[in-house]
């Protein structure tokens, strides 16, 4: 309390000179923005607790909606791998002679709306069925051929809106020679209605909680502007103008939104990992007729930046609006 | 530098805080404001610093009239005025180099200057060789003192203190205002806020007093 103050006789305080600059050069926005840059790294730091709860919310909230998609994704590639889904399967009753069968086939393929017929008979059916099942043994106690006849039909194209396959079917079914008529675009389309609703859902979903992660960084920004009302106000008072106050929130904002992206690319990451190898096996005894994907590098880094997106306007949000309110003027 | 003209504030229909106030200071002027608490010297170093609008006058600091300037305007101009406070307003999770460093950042100087520039004016208060410290390790004039560096780091033309003594005891009041007399001599108008009519007299500079918002004497003490 004693120390006396150190007087100094010379003037060491130089010419007085307002700056008159009314915008600052580039260099020292440049350097403003390291300096929020670096310092809203270390106010995170300062809370580690905080910021990792914070930072938990936000990545699930992230991670849900892409593993969603990601679901989604793989389930479309799998309808879309059955390309001759289009053709109507016809099986005749068993016992129907060659010839008929064969006067059949001219028939449908007079029609219009067909474009090609492929017969198979009983016997190159049971050669198919013993060379790619691989129940050849099996097959050979067998004294008769238990398969029908099989016509499989190409229909036109069907024109927009419509589906004249299906009412092809139909009649198919209603002819004395046919057993059963097998349509796969009829699943087909039931698959893809019920992607394009899940689609919808994960879409709904995903702007739901992308608002939530907005509401998270803007209520967390929110409390440490509150946090830090003197301080602001100290800089106000100093002749910092709102950009300045404002800088080292937005980018608190910004890493929120940054490092939740990463954490949730990791989550997705783990969770992928932990169904590899179900997974795997799934696939084999399907013949890996069709592949699972995790998330591509562009779809990765567009995550990253969609968050840190995220997280800057949230913060920008709050902080607009407290830190106006909070101008000492 | 800083004049009053028929300014007025009124903060409520049953208070105003200042009634017609009528002064100037020129450029390198040092000057007291005294009077009794609540007579209007904080209100009055709030329009100074645009903290505060007047309700009607004029109020003209550093050749810029208040009244003509744009809300967006206003930081820029709070730049050119030095502001201490009786409670210093440190910011206590800073060190002291940053918290003098505080007013050149948000001025844009570059950053090699800066850490010249802290220096020079931590020198000027006696405690070059603290800036790393914590303000909570100084005693509560070394905090003062702080805050004096940080006042005048970016040179501004005006610096105002409202009751920069009032914690602290005789001695250090003494050589704090002294400090304030030497930022005069090197030509920064000084206006001081403080109700230590003793210390005041011994300065030896002009006396503005107030009394229930009016300016009632401005005399220099012989």
């Amino acid at each position: 309390m004693n120390r006396r103050v150190v007087i100094k006789t010379e003037s060491s305080v130089a010419a007085i000179k307002p700056a008159k600059k009314s915008r600052l050069p580039v260099r020292a926005w440049r350097e403003q923005h390291l300096y929020s840059f670096f310092s809203s790294l270390g106010r995170l730091a300062a809370r580690p607790w905080a910021t990792t709860l914070t930072l938990a919310v936000l990545s699930l909230a992230l991670a849900f909606p892409l593993l969603f998609w990601l679901l989604l994704d793989n389930a479309h590639g799998l309808s879309g791998t059955v390309d001759d889904a289009r053709s109507i399967s016809i099986f005749l009753k068993p016992g129907t002679d060659a010839e008929a069968v064969k006067a059949l086939a001219e028939r449908l393929r007079a029609r219009a709306d067909v474009t090609n017929v492929v017969v198979k008979s009983p016997e190159q059916g049971l050669e198919e069925f013993r060379s790619q099942s691989g129940f050849a043994d099996a097959l050979k106690v067998l004294h008769y051929n238990p398969l029908p006849a099989l016509l499989i039909v190409n229909p036109r194209a069907a024109s927009a809106g419509s589906d004249p396959a299906s009412a092809m079917v139909d009649e198919f079914r209603r002819d004395p020679a046919v057993d059963l008529v097998q349509y796969d675009a009829l699943w087909r389309q039931r698959l893809n209605a019920i992607l394009l609703l899940a689609q919808r859902g994960a879409g709904v979903l995903a702007v739901l909680l992308a608002l939530a992660a907005l509401l998270v960084v803007g209520n967390t920004v929110r409390l440490d502007i509150q946090g830090r009302a003197d301080e602001i106000a100290v800089m106000q008072m100093l002749g910092a103008d709102n950009g300045f106050v404002r800088r080292p929130f937005l980018y608190i904002g910004f890493w929120y939104g940054a490092f939740a992206g990463v954490a949730s690319l990791i989550l997705i990451g783990i969770v992928e990992w932990a169904l590899a190898a179900p997974l795997a096996s799934l696939m084999s005894s399907y013949d890996h007729r069709f592949d699972v994907h995790g998330l591509s590098l562009p779809a990765m880094a567009l995550v990253l930046a969609a968050s840190a997106a995220l997280g800057w306007l949230g913060a920008w949000i709050a902080a607009s609006r407290h830190i106006a309110l909070g101008q000492p003027t | 530098m800083i004049r009053f003209e028929h300014v007025s504030k009124r903060y409520s229909a049953s208070h105003d805080a200042l009634v017609e106030m009528n002064f100037e200071l020129g450029a390198g002027e040092m000057a007291f404001i005294t009077g009794h608490s609540g007579a209007g010297k904080s209100t009055l170093l709030k329009l100074v610093a645009l903290l505060e609008r007047p309700t009607r006058g004029q109020v003209i600091v550093n050749g810029q009239n208040h009244a003509q300037l744009k809300r967006r305007r206003v930081p820029q101009a709070r730049r050119g005025i030095g502001m201490v406070f009786q409670d210093h307003r440190l910011l206590m999770d800073r060190s002291v180099f940053d918290n003098v460093a505080l007013p050149l950042l948000i001025a844009g100087t570059p950053r090699e200057e800066i850490g010249k520039r802290v220096r020079a004016s931590l020198d000027k208060v006696g405690l070059l060789g603290r800036e790393q410290e914590p303000p909570a390790n100084l005693s509560s004039g070394e905090q003062q003192r702080v805050g004096i560096a940080r006042a005048i780091v970016a040179k501004p033309p005006v610096l105002i203190a409202d009751e920069p003594t009032g914690n602290l005891d005789p001695q250090l009041s003494a050589e704090i205002m002294t400090l304030f007399g030497e930022f005069q001599q090197v030509g920064t108008t000084v206006l001081i806020a403080s109700h230590d009519l003793p210390l005041v007299k011994r300065m030896g500079k002009r006396v503005l007093v107030l009394d229930h918002g009016k300016l009632i004497d401005d005399f220099r003490p012989a």
